[in-house]
Parts: structure tokens; sequence; C-alpha cells
């Protein structure tokens, strides 16, 4: 391989993406003894820099602007797209958030890439880069052979498990943002409501998720489901029949129009698995039901289930976990 | 207003999914092809988008091989589509989105529209690298994921809100743009029977395969060499007990020690 394997990382509100750490492990895993280069949208002393710096890298490129630092996917694609040109680059990952789509799509034209998203395996291979990514809901997979020169994959998250890579020297640079196209920059983000979620981690990238469905029967049941999340470390999550009643706001939904989620282990509690819910969610690694209805299409996907009421199992059920994990009960 | 809608058929989701002799691809024998979950969301937005602003026109556009294609464009036609166009295609594709980028390229040059809506991503695929894929081809503002667009035509403005995640983010961009769509207002909406029959006898505009420009050198050489299914899925193991204690108890012994997902 000629130039070193890059990756963008993505920062939120709660500084560096889990994905975009992920996206280290991978880069350097491809990488073998070659260089692996960050680039994040953000400063050098910023603390989503040194996260970066200290996960794994050989050098992160800081470029600070503030269209770039808005996520816009045309416009970060372009600066990635003359970095990568720069250097030489013919491997480019980013993680698997809305975010990390549009600058890949972007990116297979503005570098003239082969692109693919969700990607859960890849290896190298003689000609290029070998992968596997779940398609139809997670009803099949498809295995793709991308034969550079040049190549930008999207990691779906929690999907490459294993050790995290060792930390090494890193430099953290300064790099000038190259002139952004104007055609690029028209349009205006008016402002950002922070997503209305549970305490815990973003849903769209949490290793655990618990979701609860019409099952619960009003808003005020749900206390249940924060606290078994609150047990795990894990995200909330909702059915649409829950978003829809207003029980829980619309950044709950898991599903086809709500987030897509593909978590080590999802709980469904009170949810019949209906295929709108079922595509957002059902290439988790490890499925729960917890459902009253022996019968409810959720346990055909289900790895373990539970057949029983809910709120009869919840409460015994969180106190269970706290204990196996040394919390206070 | 102007709006061309770029739809892609699908197997519809109840069908039984087979890889084909080859084990490279899906089985599309006997497959019954539909619109696509999000497109079906983006035929809806630009008929809302319609009926809101008088006078607009609405053109369903896929690229793909025969009779799907039709198909999907005769659906969206008997949906309230006002036009229809087919970019012709052989069935097997190679996964490189730049090859449907020069495909619908053409289709938006041949039909300047001030919004160039897709589906967030499709349903089968699930790549979702098109829609900014496209606009960088056009040189167009994009965004994917949006949810329930509004066109402010004093300002030739569209708006919306989508997720990411920094939260709920609110944007404006200039017209044209290229929208991915995540969910329109409404649920998408069923055609009734007449104008079901009154599609069949509406044209369809066609970009025979040989008009598309001679390929510019691509670069690289993607291929799909296997498509198969996750092992099958037994049904859930289901934890018997006598108390929800026992379940409570027994539930956490196994995702620990069998299905090793929490420390
Ligand atoms: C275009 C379109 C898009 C859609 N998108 C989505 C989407 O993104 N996400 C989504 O989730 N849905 C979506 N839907 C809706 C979907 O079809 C279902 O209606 C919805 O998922 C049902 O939610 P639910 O499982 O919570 O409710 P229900 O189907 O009503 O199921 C409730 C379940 O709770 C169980 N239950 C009841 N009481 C108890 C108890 N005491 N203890 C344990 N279990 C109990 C019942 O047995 C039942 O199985 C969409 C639909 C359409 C048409
Ligand atoms: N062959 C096609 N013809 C027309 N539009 C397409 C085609 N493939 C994809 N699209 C559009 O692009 C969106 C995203 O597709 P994808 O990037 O393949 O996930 C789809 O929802 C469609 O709106």
């Amino acid at each position: 391989m000629s130039g070193p394997t890059l990756l963008l990382a993505e920062t939120g509100p709660r500084g560096l993406q889990a994905a975009s750490l992920e996206t280290i492990g991978v880069a350097r895993a491809l990488a073998g003894e070659g260089p692996v280069v960050a680039v994040i949208f953000a400063g050098p002393s910023d603390t989503a820099t040194a996260a970066l710096a200290a996960a794994g890298a050989d050098k992160v490129l800081c470029l600070r602007h503030p269209f770039l630092e808005e996520g816009r996917g045309a416009a970060c694609a372009f600066v990635v797209a003359e970095i990568a040109r720069e250097l030489g680059v013919e491997l480019l990952l980013v993680g698997g958030t809305p975010f990390g789509r549009e600058v890949a799509g972007a990116l297979a034209t503005a570098w003239d890439a082969l692109a693919a998203t969700q990607v859960t395996e890849v290896r190298r291979t003689a000609n290029g880069y070998s992968l596997k990514r779940p398609v139809f809901g997670g009803r099949a997979s498809e295995s793709l052979e991308l034969a550079g020169p040049r190549v930008v994959l999207a990691l779906r998250p929690n999907s490459f498990g294993g050790a995290p890579p060792t930390p090494r020297a890193c430099a953290i640079e300064e790099h000038p943002v190259p002139t952004i196209p104007p055609a690029l920059l028209p349009g205006t983000r008016v402002r950002v409501r922070p997503a209305e979620s549970s305490a815990g981690p973003d849903l769209g990238t949490a290793p655990i998720v618990v979701a609860g469905g019409r099952g619960f029967k009003s808003p005020e049941n749900f206390h249940l489901l924060e606290e078994l999340a609150a047990s795990l470390g894990a995200a909330a999550g909702a059915s649409r029949a829950v978003t829809d009643a207003g029980w829980r706001p619309g950044s709950y939904q898991v599903g086809q129009t709500g987030r897509s989620v593909s978590p080590q282990l999802y709980i469904a509690v009170g949810i019949s698995g209906a295929i709108q819910h079922l595509v957002g969610m059902m290439s988790s690694r490890v499925i729960v039901a917890i459902n009253s209805d022996p019968n409810a299409p959720i346990f055909r996907v289900a790895d373990y289930g539970i057949v029983g009421d809910l709120f009869a199992i919840l409460p015994p059920l969180t106190k269970a976990i706290r204990t196996a994990r040394g919390l206070p009960t | 207003m102007r709006i061309v809608v770029f739809v892609k058929p699908v197997p519809e989701a109840e069908t039984r999914l087979r890889p084909s002799a080859d084990g490279a691809r899906l089985d599309t024998d006997g497959v019954k092809w539909v619109l696509s979950g999000y497109d079906e969301s983006a035929i809806e937005q630009a008929l809302l988008l319609k009926e809101a602003n008088a006078g607009s026109e609405v053109r369903a556009v896929t690229y793909g091989p025969s009779p799907r294609s039709e198909e999907v464009l005769r659906a969206c036609l008997a949906l309230g589509c006002t036009s229809a166009g087919w970019v012709e295609a052989p069935a097997d594709l190679p996964p490189d989105v730049r090859l449907k980028v020069r495909a619908l390229r053409q289709a938006a040059v041949r039909w300047p529209a001030d919004l160039y809506l897709l589906g967030q991503q499709s349903l089968d695929t699930e790549s979702g690298l098109l829609p900014l894929a496209l606009a960088m081809a056009l040189g167009v503002p994009g965004a994917n994921g949006a949810l329930d667009l509004a066109f402010d035509a004093a300002r030739n403005e569209l708006s919306f809100e989508r997720s990411s995640e920094a939260g709920v983010e609110e944007w404006r961009l200039p017209s044209p743009s290229v929208i991915g769509l995540k969910q329109a207002k409404n649920d998408p909406r069923s055609a009734k029977l007449q104008n079901i029959l009154k599609s069949r006898k509406m044209p369809i505009d066609r970009i025979p395969a040989v008009e598309l420009p001679a390929a510019p050198e691509v670069t690289g050489n993607a291929n799909r060499f296997r498509f198969e299914l996750p092992p099958p899925r037994t049904g859930a193991r289901l934890i018997e007990y006598a108390a929800p204690d026992e379940a409570a108890e027994k539930l956490v012994r196994v995702l620990r020690e069998e299905a090793k997902v929490f420390p």
C-alpha cells in the first residue's frame, strides 16, 4: 500500500463518537504496519482530539471550519478528498452514523471512489478489499469485492469487537482547510435541538439497547424501561406505537421510519415485532424478547424469550442485573 | 414546483429470500417488485408538495431493467405522479454507486427540477450512498435523512428537520437540491382502483441505455460475489420459570455466560 490509511472521526455532543473509536481498531488491523491518519473537524486541544490520539492513530489532522463542524456531508467530503489525494490514500474509513453515510456517498463522487456502507467484516485481498454487509434489514447478507484504487467504507457500529488497539506515539497537527467551492456551502442549519433521549448513550451506536412497546400501556410506566436501561448502561428506545402516542419522544423510535440499531444486545419489551420494527433492529447480535403473547412475531427473531407480564418481570430483572454487575439495588 | 423522485423497485416484504444457483446474488425468479419503502414516502412527500403548490409536476424516474421498472413507474403514476421516466439498464448492476450516478444524472439533465427527491436508502441493499453522491455530481446542495419537507416558493427554499448525532437539526436549503427522505408527514397513500386503470395507458418516457454517455474511465472494479442467509433463526429459546424472580435470574445467567453480552 502506498499512502496511509485514512479515517474521518466524528464528534458529537458527548465528544468523540463511539463509532469513530471502533473505526481506528479496524484501520489499524487493515493498515498492518502502515500509518493510520485520522482527520477530525475540531481543535488540537479538544477532548475529542485527545481521545482520538490516545486510541491508536499515528497522526491526527485537525481542521477547523464552522461549516465542517456542522457536519455538511458534501463540504466535509470535498475537504477529506483533497487530503486523501494529497497523502496518496487508498482506503478511507468512517463510522456508520448518518454523517458517515452522507460523507461516504459524497466521497464516491468527490474522490471517485468505490464505496460501501454498513460493513460488518472486511479484509484485504490481492486486488483490494473483500467485505460483508447485511441487506434486507438483516434478513440476508452480501459479500462484495471492491478492487481500489480508492475505497471508502462506512462501518456498521458495534460490528467489530476485539481488543482496542494499543496506543502509539501520535502527532497532532493542525491542517489548513482547502478552499471549499461555494456551490457546496449554500443552505442554513437554522438550529439544533438536543435529542430528547434518556440519560444513557446514543441510541444509534449504543452497545446495548432496551426498547419498549405498546405493552407498557401508559407513559407513566416507562420508568420501568428507563430503570432497566440504566442497570445495563443501555440506550432506551421504543416502537412507533409508543412514539406516535407521544409516550416517548420521536428520537426513541427504532425501525424503518426511526433509528436503525445494531447493538450487541437488544431487549424488546412489550413489542409485537411488526416488520417495520424488525428491519431497524434485526441485525443486533443477541435479541431478547419479553412479551405476554407467546405467538408474538418478535419471538421468531429473538434468541431468548420470556413469555410473561412485563410489569411482573422488569422489576426483578433490573434488580438481578444490578446485582450481577455489582451496582447498588 | 417541478419535482423529480428517483425510485427503485425492491422485492416485496413477504418475499422468501433465496440465493441464486451460483450463490452470488438474490434469486429473483418469481419475485414481485414493489416501491422501496422510503421511496414510497418520497412519492408521498412529492405529492403533498404538489398539492400545496398549485401547478406543480411530479415525475417518477427509475434506472433498471424491464419489466420491474415499468411496473413501479405505473404504480407511481397511479398514486398521482404526473409523468414517469425510465433509464434502461441491465438487471445486474455491479455494486458501484458511480454507475447509478451517471445514469440518473442523465435523467436530471433531461428533466430539470426544483427538487430531486430520493429515499434515504434502498430497502434491499440499504446503501444510502446515492443521495449525496448524486448531489455532488449535480453540483447542488444535498442532504439525507430528511423528515417532512416544506417549500417556500417566495424564497425558493426547502426546509426540513432531520436527526443526527447532534440532535434534531432544522435545515433550509435553496432549490434545486437533492434530498434523501426518511419520512413524509403522512404514511404513504394507496392508489385508487380507477387511477390504477388509468395509469396503464399513461406514457413512460424512456432514455435507452445506448443514449447514456460512453463510459468514462471507470476506475476500480466492484463485484458482488456472495448472497447468503443467516443461519435460520430457530425462534427464541424460551426461559422456563415458576416465578418472575426465577425468570430474571435465568435470563441474566444466559446473557452473561452463554451470550456473553455484559460484564
Ligand atoms: C409506513 C410505516 C412505517 C412504520 N415504521 C415503524 C417503525 O419505524 N418502528 C416501529 O416500531 N413501527 C413502525 N410502524 C408500525 C408497526 O407496523 C407497528 O404498528 C408497531 O411497531 C407496533 O408497535 P408495538 O409492538 O409497540 O405495539 P403492538 O403491535 O400493539 O404490540 C404490543 C405488544 O405488547 C404485548 N403486551 C401487552 N401487554 C403486555 C404486558 N403486560 N407484558 C408484556 N407484553 C405485553 C402484546 O402481546 C403485543 O405483542 C410502521 C408502520 C407503517 C405503516
Ligand atoms: N436504480 C435506481 N433508480 C432510481 N433511483 C434509485 C435507484 N437506486 C436507488 N435509487 C434511489 O436512491 C435512494 C437510495 O438508494 P441507495 O443509495 O441505493 O440505498 C433510493 O431510496 C432511491 O430513491
